[in-house]
């Protein structure tokens, strides 16, 4: 079992993410409405994978990312960010701040699985 | 004084036969038309007459008598003669006809005096002026004295702008009799002031204007905003040249344009600069003058506020694209895992009805991703990552990826030319947008069953990319509109065949900005090829533009 951690505002679609990557029965889901309460949900929780939506209310993925790689044992978990601002410049400049890979939305929930195991596997070459 | 005077030539037939009893100054007699000939026609100028106007029957009087008054009227006669210089006069009968001129107006007017006495005297005028004329026979008629501007035009057919006064004329019997009119000559003055005018109008610009010499490359002349931009005063400015103002705020851009103008016999450019850190539009003409010699017009449009404006549309435009990513996620989502089975199996017509509503989302986020990428070219945003790529293989992906659509739309396609690597310097996304445009549109407008041709053809220059298909063709009256936006709006078929109305004019400016050409060909009946032609490495320009743009954005 994949042990992820979805940080996602919006209801809608961390359910249909939930759907998605329940299919395959290969994760563990664990899910935050905001930055802020996946920083609470760390102190005594270590997923395998992060899936962070960009644009939240409060934090940001990318700023939620910032602070929880100040853990030493989350400074290498694969993150996998996911933008509706699916901008040629801006998955370029995700994609340099080191997460392993960027999914835009809208996502297909058939593959959503299959694209964070690739990001798994990439992370770890 | 007075015998000196030169002699009157219009009033050498006039002999003066009769004063009325009211004084010098108001009666007189002239003597040439038909009219005043008369029996003893005594003709009286209206009460009302001003200045000059009434000063002339004096003066024709005076004529007459100065051998035995002369002493007397002295100084009257000194001022008759600048009246005589000064004012161009004529006398016109009761036909408005001239019967009198002075050489003043003569001089003004190009004619000779044979040529005015006995005409019209709307030959003094300028055609355009008609309704004029009657305005002032109309006033006369009542008695009245008539002053304005009026237009005359000299013989050789240019105005002449006069300020007129213009004095009816009655004779004993209290009968019309004809006018008489002193001009004074205004076009100079009006000129000065139309000049006065344009210059306080330019004052008014919030543009800036430079004027400067082409060959010393003096300012000869900068507008109010542009010296204010300046901080120079009119003896500042003109005692600077252009290189001077380069060395104080770098205007190297303005320089090199007004000197490229000049050498290579161009009219005009326009280009975005930078001055004083202020954004702006310049646009330069060049003014040749005489033997290389002309002037530089160099107009400044500030375009911070335009920037700014735009910058706040195009976050509008992103957040709202964005904002409907969001439960567009939802949606295709929740569709997704419907018709994947994964929350049970679903009727046959409940699955057709929701593949229509799945595909039209899938339509809705083309939408906004062509209205992203229209705002980004909009504002020369578009970003570009060069690398170098063989084209063929990127063709031949390209295929493959879009072989869904193929089997939906009943197509195939036939690859030419992509055996072979084709290595060239391009952004392989945009020509992956720009050939799954065209793949796409070709699908849809092929008769199922039929084969699209794909052919990359090579060249030393560069490569010319083609999709060939077997539709119906683009009718006459639609092939200018092809690649503008929205071009296939009167389409019925395009909602039914998934298209957003923005693919072909996205094409068109990615092609333009990667420094190709775009274009196609179409038999009505038979088919259209759509071509799209690029340079192996990228110009030099191509890129640049795109980076100053953004700089400047």
């Amino acid at each position: 079992m994949i042990k992820l951690l979805h940080v996602e505002d919006d209801a809608d679609i961390r359910e249909i993410a939930e759907m998605a990557l329940g299919l395959s029965g290969e994760f563990e889901i664990v899910q935050c409405i905001s930055g802020e309460a996946a920083l609470a949900q760390i102190e005594n929780y270590t997923p395998d994978v992060l899936l962070l939506d960009m644009m939240m209310p409060g934090m940001t993925g990318r700023q939620t990312l910032e602070k929880m790689r100040e853990k030493p044992h989350f400074a290498t978990i694969p993150a996998i960010f996911m933008t509706a601002r699916a901008q040629h410049a801006e998955i370029e400049e995700l994609l340099a701040t080191g997460a392993a890979e960027v999914i835009s939305k809208p996502f297909d929930p058939m593959t959503l699985g299959d694209q964070i195991k690739d990001a798994i596997k990439k992370h770890a070459e | 004084m007075g015998e000196e005077m030169p002699p009157y030539n219009y009033m050498s037939k006039a002999p003066l036969v009769a004063l009325s009893g009211c004084g010098l100054a108001l009666a007189w007699y002239a003597g040439t038309s038909a009219v005043l000939t008369g029996a003893a026609a005594s003709v009286v100028p209206a009460v009302g007459a001003v200045s000059i106007a009434s000063l002339v029957p004096t003066y024709l009087m005076h004529q007459r008598c100065n051998r035995v008054i002369e002493t007397k009227l002295l100084s009257m006669s000194q001022r008759l003669d600048a009246l005589n210089q000064h004012a161009c006069i004529n006398i016109v009968n009761a036909d408005n006809e001239l019967t009198e001129v002075n050489d003043s107006l003569l001089e003004l007017t190009g004619y000779s005096r044979e040529e005015l006495i006995g005409q019209q005297v709307r030959v003094l005028y300028d055609a355009s002026v008609k309704s004029l004329t009657d305005k002032v026979r109309s006033c006369l008629r009542r008695g009245e004295t008539w002053q304005g501007e009026t237009r005359l035009q000299h013989k050789d057919g240019h105005s002449v702008f006069t300020q007129a006064t213009i004095m009816p004329l009655f004779d004993e019997a209290g009968e019309w009799a004809g006018s008489i009119s002193a001009r004074t000559d205004v076009t100079e003055t009006n000129a000065l002031m139309s000049e006065r005018h344009t210059a306080e109008t330019l004052n008014e610009l919030r543009d800036d204007i430079w004027i400067v010499d082409s060959e010393t490359e003096k300012f000869s002349y900068m507008n109010r905003s542009a010296k204010g931009r300046l901080c120079l005063s009119d003896a500042d400015y003109k005692a600077k040249d252009l290189s001077d103002l380069n060395r104080e705020t770098e205007i190297e851009k303005i320089l090199s344009a007004c000197r490229a103008l000049r050498d290579n016999g161009e009219s005009s450019t326009e280009f975005k600069a930078t001055l004083l850190g202020v954004p702006m539009d310049v646009s330069v003409k060049f003014l040749p003058g005489a033997a290389g010699t002309g002037r530089y017009l160099i107009l400044f449009n500030d375009i911070s506020e335009h920037l700014e404006q735009e910058k706040r549309k195009s976050a509008f435009i992103s957040t709202v694209s964005h904002e409907l990513r969001s439960p567009l996620t939802s949606i295709k989502g929740a569709m997704g895992l419907l018709l994947s089975g994964s929350a049970g199996a679903l009727p046959d017509k409940a699955s057709a009805l929701l593949e229509i509503a799945h595909r039209n989302a899938d339509r809705l986020i083309l939408i906004i991703n062509d209205i992203l990428d229209l705002d980004k070219i909009s504002n020369g945003q578009m970003d570009f990552d060069i690398q170098t790529v063989d084209l063929a293989a990127l063709v031949k992906e390209t295929d493959t990826a879009n072989a869904m659509l193929q089997q939906r739309f009943g197509v195939q396609t036939v690859l030419e030319g992509v055996d072979a690597p084709v290595m060239m310097q391009t952004d392989p996304n945009r020509i992956i947008q720009v050939l799954t445009n065209l793949l796409s549109n070709a699908y849809k407008f092929s008769t199922p069953g039929s084969s699209i041709t794909l052919r990359v053809l090579d060249d030393e220059e560069g490569v010319r990319i083609e999709v060939g298909d077997k539709g119906q063709g683009i009718p006459a009256d639609e092939q200018h509109k092809i690649f503008d936006r929205f071009a296939d709006m009167t389409n019925s078929d395009r909602a039914s065949k998934g298209g957003t109305g923005l693919g072909l004019n996205i094409c068109r400016a990615i092609v333009e900005s990667l420094g190709g050409t775009i274009g196609f060909e179409t038999n009505v009946g038979i088919g259209t090829t759509f071509y799209f032609n690029l340079p192996k490495t990228l110009p030099e320009t191509a890129h640049a533009d795109d980076e100053s743009a953004k700089q400047s954005a």
